[in-house]
């Protein structure tokens, strides 16, 4: 464990700055890529959400936001024709933070996935 | 003093030291201080085995700290106690280590610690070792009753102490931690290998560690009040040992079978136990702080000065003080349950004297007991967490090379048992092994029964470690956010959302159900037929244009399609209809005007009846034509002509004047059409380019005017033409059409045409009209019908007569005819040239020799037979010539005397109501009588106008006996032949405007029978005089007397 020097990076480098775009794109990716054709089975599901979770993480990770503290939330659910709302709250300094979300569909099942960027100074 | 230090001190020893110091102590109670002294360097070099793990830096940093302890005035008082305790503490924990190894459980333990104090006597017998490790147990399975009473009395005592004593350890909390600081490395040695290895698995747990540092703490104060208890108790054990080994190696035997069992039900149940001990805790905590007390109360009573500062300083470190109470490992509460009894024993007195004293405290105690098993939780926790850790097996598995005999046998003595206890708990020690596969892990069954041992203690420390560092992490964290959040905003963002999936509505589920699966219901509504075409482009209209030079009327252009044409049919339709309506209105308004000017005439007639009665003797009235027109200022009238079918009908012809006028007409000859009746203005204006020699009406209704001109050339003007199509101008108010010829033969017929001066153009009369009676002219609607197809003659000066057929168009080129060059656009009239006949005969060649040259100078039909024609020539004859057939005779008529003179025949004219009768005024002023069957004349009058030439000479057309000559002296004569047949019966001289032309009109079958003259003045005036009665209205004898005169003569 590193004393931290009482120097802070207030904002981060523009290159590095999370971009909702591309980790959008990344979200879309993945989760077409292994969603595509599911069936919803409530069994798989859980495994599934934290595989798709994971993955979504690592392939975030990668994208180089440096300092970002990441969470990922993934919701799947079965389709038959009821209502759903899902929204979200932060509090954050959104000078820096952000977040990126899609949403999948097919006939089945629905899946939102959302990634929260939140910085460290 | 001494004693009690030494008592501290053993309390603070590791159970081998222990038994080390033991031992010696058997041998030299006294020199216990030395001793340890010498271990500790013994255990030096044992650890230096150790140091393969542990860094050097341990063992000056320890010794440091020791310094350190000595300095503290609270540790001075029991100086040795605590500093031994200080190396008691390593080796301590060292041995615990071993035992953990060793003993499987809380229980184990408790065999094996008598088993090491047996150590020493295992030397001189050994299966007294097993003995005495039974009886031990035994006793302390006893133990539980009798502390449980005793407990009981402790816990009165306690309580009351317990206050004070909770004070003290606060303090001594206080002072460890601030040594804790500098003890880390020294601890973190012992972490070290654990802690390498939990790194990966207990990383989350790093959060925890600010709530395991305090636990860690706590532990460790504990495990020095443990170290001290247990040198006590082992002391005591020792003392008590000795002194009631005889008593109880009787029960040896018995308690050798229940050890076992309970060592088997220990490794069945090691779990249970440790939370069955952990239960237990807070009692024997209560037991171990009495012994502590106890102790304390010893050096207090020696230091009561320390102890006042003690107090004091409890109560700065109160908050603390429950925490070091509360973590109590497992490993040695059974141990003090062993213990207790003697130092309950050994100390009840005193404890109940301050029983009273303190009674009143209890209720608080009560209250502490809470917290303290809330604190017991913590430590289970730690214990947890220790559990996997393989640590400090090494340290065991390493014994050291110079170890003594001694451990070696305790070793050989501990597996032994173990091996008993194993064969029971084999099963479970086989899991437990699967579980802990680990690196180090080759130890087996003795392993295992290390760990659940080794659990308690090392967990303790892990959890205090990792709360001190979780603590100064959260402050750093703290102190970060502090500063961070002075920098930042924060805000609340607005709500995102993340999915809205509305329900799905019923026709969409009946859809997804019943409809296709990706296609959607709309309405969509189809009119196929409803097409709309658009074109952008009109499509261009084209027709067909000619245009025609001069421009002078609206037909100078026009179109030949066939569509144009179907559109002319139609409108030739209408056109038909406007014409009708036009001749109509146009002869409406002819006879509405000629009322009006009749009756305006009429009047002015009568009144210049009167006034110019006296001026012309034959005439009861005038009329004056209105031909001061601006185009015909400064023209003579050559000629003035009556149509034979239409007498109210009568040309003039103008002679192209020299002067400019306003009009543009100089050179042209102009003819006027008028009708006599409305002399306001001519009714039509012709014009042509040159001369006019002479002029006719077309026969029937005068709608057609021929002239022949010096140039020899025929032209016809039709008057039925429009006067839209003809050029118009307007002079003054009044507009004024001037008509082109419509034909004209001017060089167009140059082979067939005349090159000579035309001097006569006469209408062959039809047969018809031939056959008809003159009185009786043709019906108009005769005429129609037979239209207009008629011969036309003209004669020029060399005598060649041309024949000319007059043809009219069906209907008329607007563009002009390409082969009829000499017809007028549009117009429909034509000529055609039929024959030609030289009629020039000389009758002699005498007579031609001494006269002026031959000319035929007029032309003239025979009324009734188309084919007689007569020709007055310029000798005085008039030669009879015949268009076809034989010739009729005579050939000639000639003067009464002589056969010619060389005089113009000036004048010719038929008698209308003797056809064949006619008149011949001559240059020389004779006039003949002629009959056409003789050659003579039947009357010849000589001097009749005293020598002047007869310019004009015609019959009344009213009478038949009278005729009027005009000479070329502007004298009038007129001849009554009823009256007078030698002589004009009166003679009119118009000397003062002299006339230039004159023609009789006149009409005998009407009721209102009417003659008169036209007069043409120089002047230009053309002034029609009215015969008097006595000359219009005929008589009956004058035709006789006509007929009287033609049996005269013959």
């Amino acid at each position: 464990m590193v004393e931290g020097s009482d120097t802070y990076f207030l904002r981060p480098n523009h290159q590095l700055k999370f971009k909702p775009a591309i980790v959008k794109g990344y979200i879309r990716e993945i989760v077409r890529e292994r969603l595509s054709g599911v069936q919803y089975d409530p069994e798989n599901v859980p495994e599934l959400t934290l595989s798709l979770a994971e993955s979504v993480k690592d392939k975030v990770k990668s994208s180089g936001f440096d300092r970002y503290k990441l969470v990922v939330q993934v919701l799947i659910g079965e389709q038959r024709g009821q209502g759903v709302k899902m929204s979200s709250r932060c509090l954050w300094d959104a000078d820096t933070d952000n977040y990126a979300e899609d949403v999948f569909m097919n006939d089945s099942l629905f899946c939102v996935v959302a990634v929260f960027g939140s910085y460290y100074y | 003093m001494h004693s009690e230090k030494k008592l501290t001190k053993e309390d603070t020893w590791r159970p081998a030291e222990l038994r080390k110091h033991i031992r010696d102590k058997d041998n030299r109670d006294g020199h216990s201080r030395r001793r340890d002294d010498d271990e500790r360097k013994h255990r030096g070099g044992q650890s230096v085995e150790r140091r393969h793990r542990d860094p050097v830096e341990s063992r000056p940093e320890r010794d440091k700290e020791r310094d350190r302890r000595h300095g503290d005035s609270r540790d001075r008082q029991r100086k040795d106690g605590s500093h031994d305790r200080r190396g008691d503490k390593d080796r301590g924990r060292r041995d615990d280590e071993d035992r953990r190894k060793r003993a499987d459980d809380g229980r184990d333990r408790r065999e094996t610690a008598p088993g090491k104090e047996d150590l020493r006597e295992r030397e001189r017998h050994r299966d007294r070792h097993k003995d005495k490790e039974k009886e031990r147990a035994k006793v302390k399975e006893k133990h539980p009753e009798e502390d449980r009473d005793k407990r009981r009395e402790d816990r009165e005592k306690e309580r009351r102490r317990e206050e004070q004593e909770r004070e003290q350890r606060r303090e001594r909390r206080r002072r460890d931690e601030s040594d804790e600081v500098r003890r880390d490395p020294t601890e973190k040695l012992h972490r070290e290998p654990r802690d390498r290895k939990h790194r990966g698995e207990h990383e989350d747990k790093r959060r925890d560690r600010v709530v395991q540092e305090d636990r860690r703490r706590t532990e460790d104060r504990e495990y020095k009040e443990e170290v001290r208890r247990h040198k006590e108790e082992r002391e005591r054990r020792h003392k008590e040992r000795r002194r009631h080994d005889e008593t109880h190696k009787h029960d040896s035997a018995s308690r050798e079978r229940q050890d076992s069992k309970q060592s088997a039900d220990d490794v069945r149940s090691s779990r249970g136990d440790r939370e069955r001990t952990e239960r237990d805790k807070h009692k024997e905590r209560r037991k171990k702080e009495e012994e502590t007390d106890i102790e304390r109360r010893h050096k207090e009573r020696g230091h009561r000065e320390a102890e006042d500062e003690d107090v004091e300083r409890n109560h700065r470190a109160r908050s603390g003080s429950k925490k070091s109470s509360s973590g109590k490992s497992p490993t040695y509460e059974k141990r003090e349950e062993d213990s207790n009894p003697q130092t309950a024993g050994g100390k009840n007195g005193e404890e109940k004297a301050e029983k009273a004293d303190l009674a009143e405290q209890e209720y608080e105690e009560d209250f502490e007991k809470l917290e303290y098993e809330e604190d017991f939780e913590d430590v289970e926790e730690s214990a947890d967490e220790g559990e996997d850790g393989p640590d400090v097996d090494d340290g065991k598995e390493g014994p050291p090379a110079q170890a003594s005999k001694e451990i070696e046998a305790i070793r050989r003595a501990m597996a032994e048992e173990n091996e008993r206890a194993g064969s029971a708990r084999s099963r479970h020690s086989a899991v437990r092994e699967e579980q802990e596969d680990k690196p180090g892990g080759s130890e087996g069954s003795e392993r295992n029964q290390g760990e659940t041992s080794r659990r308690g203690k090392f967990i303790d420390f892990v959890a205090a470690k990792q709360r001190e560092v979780s603590q100064k992490v959260a402050t750093r964290q703290k102190k970060r956010s502090t500063e961070l959040l002075r920098l930042i905003d924060l805000d609340v963002t607005a709500t995102f959302s993340l999915l809205d999936l509305p329900p799905v509505s019923e026709y969409e589920m009946y859809i997804k159900s019943f409809g296709n699966a990706n296609a959607k219901q709309a309405y969509v509504q189809c009119n196929e037929d409803d097409t709309d075409r658009d074109v952008q482009t009109e499509e261009i209209e084209m027709c067909e244009k000619w245009t025609q030079h001069p421009p002078e009327y609206s037909g100078a252009c026009g179109d030949p399609n066939p569509s144009q044409e179907a559109r002319d049919k139609t409108r030739g339709e209408l056109v038909l209809d406007s014409q009708r309506l036009m001749s109509f209105l146009r002869s409406a308004s002819q006879v509405m005007v000629v009322l009006l000017e009749e009756d305006q005439a009429e009047r002015k007639s009568l009144r210049k009846l009167k006034t110019q009665k006296d001026s012309l003797s034959f005439s009861d009235g005038s009329l004056q034509l209105n031909a001061k027109l601006p185009f015909l200022l400064g023209r003579q009238i050559s000629l003035v002509h009556f149509s034979p079918a239409q007498k109210h009908t009568m040309l003039s012809v103008h002679t192209p004047t020299a002067t400019a006028s306003a009009v543009r007409l100089d050179s042209c000859a102009v003819v006027c059409v008028w009708n006599i009746w409305e002399p306001s203005r001519p009714q039509q204006i012709l014009v042509y380019g040159s001369e006019v020699q002479c002029c006719c009406f077309s026969p029937g209704k005068s709608s057609l005017v021929f002239a022949g001109t010096p140039v020899g050339s025929v032209v016809l003007w039709d008057l039925r033409e429009h006067s839209s199509t003809h050029y118009r101008l307007k002079i003054g108010e009044d507009d004024w059409t001037f008509r082109h010829p419509t034909f004209s033969t001017d060089a167009v017929m140059c082979g067939s045409g005349h090159v000579s001066p035309v001097t006569s153009v006469e209408v062959v009369p039809s047969f018809a009209a031939g056959r008809l009676r003159p009185e009786l002219p043709p019906l108009a609607s005769e005429e129609e019908s037979s239209g207009l197809s008629f011969q036309l003659a003209s004669l020029d000066e060399s005598g060649l007569l041309n024949f000319w057929v007059v043809v009219e168009l069906p209907r008329g080129n607007e563009a002009g005819s390409p082969t009829d060059l000499g017809l007028r656009p549009g117009g429909k009239v034509k000529l055609l040239h039929s024959s030609s006949l030289l009629t020039v005969q000389r009758p002699s060649l005498r007579e031609a020799a001494k006269t002026k040259p031959f000319q035929t100078l007029l032309l003239k039909y025979h009324p009734t037979d188309s084919n007689q024609f007569f020709i007055g020539t310029s000798l005085g004859l008039v030669s009879h010539g015949t268009s076809h057939g034989l010739k009729a005779p005579p050939q000639f008529y000639r003067f009464q005397e002589v056969d010619e003179r060389t005089a113009d025949v000036s004048a010719i004219h038929f008698s209308p109501f003797r056809p064949n009768l006619f008149l011949v005024g001559c240059a020389d002023g004779s006039i003949r009588l002629h009959a056409v069957s003789h050659d003579r004349p039947l009357a010849e009058w000589m001097n009749s106008t005293a020598g002047e030439a007869v310019v004009s000479l015609q019959w009344a057309q009213t009478r038949p006996a009278v005729f009027c000559v005009f000479d070329a002296a502007s004298n009038l004569h007129v001849w009554d032949m009823l009256k007078d047949d030698a002589q004009p019966v009166l003679t009119e001289k118009m000397t003062a405007d002299r006339v230039t032309a004159m023609a009789v009109f006149g009409d005998s079958r009407q009721q209102n029978t009417y003659s008169g003259i036209a007069l043409a003045h120089e002047s230009g005036n053309i002034e029609l005089r009215y015969f008097t009665q006595t000359l219009t209205v005929p008589s009956p004898a004058e035709e006789g007397k006509l007929e009287s005169l033609l049996t005269e003569a013959f």
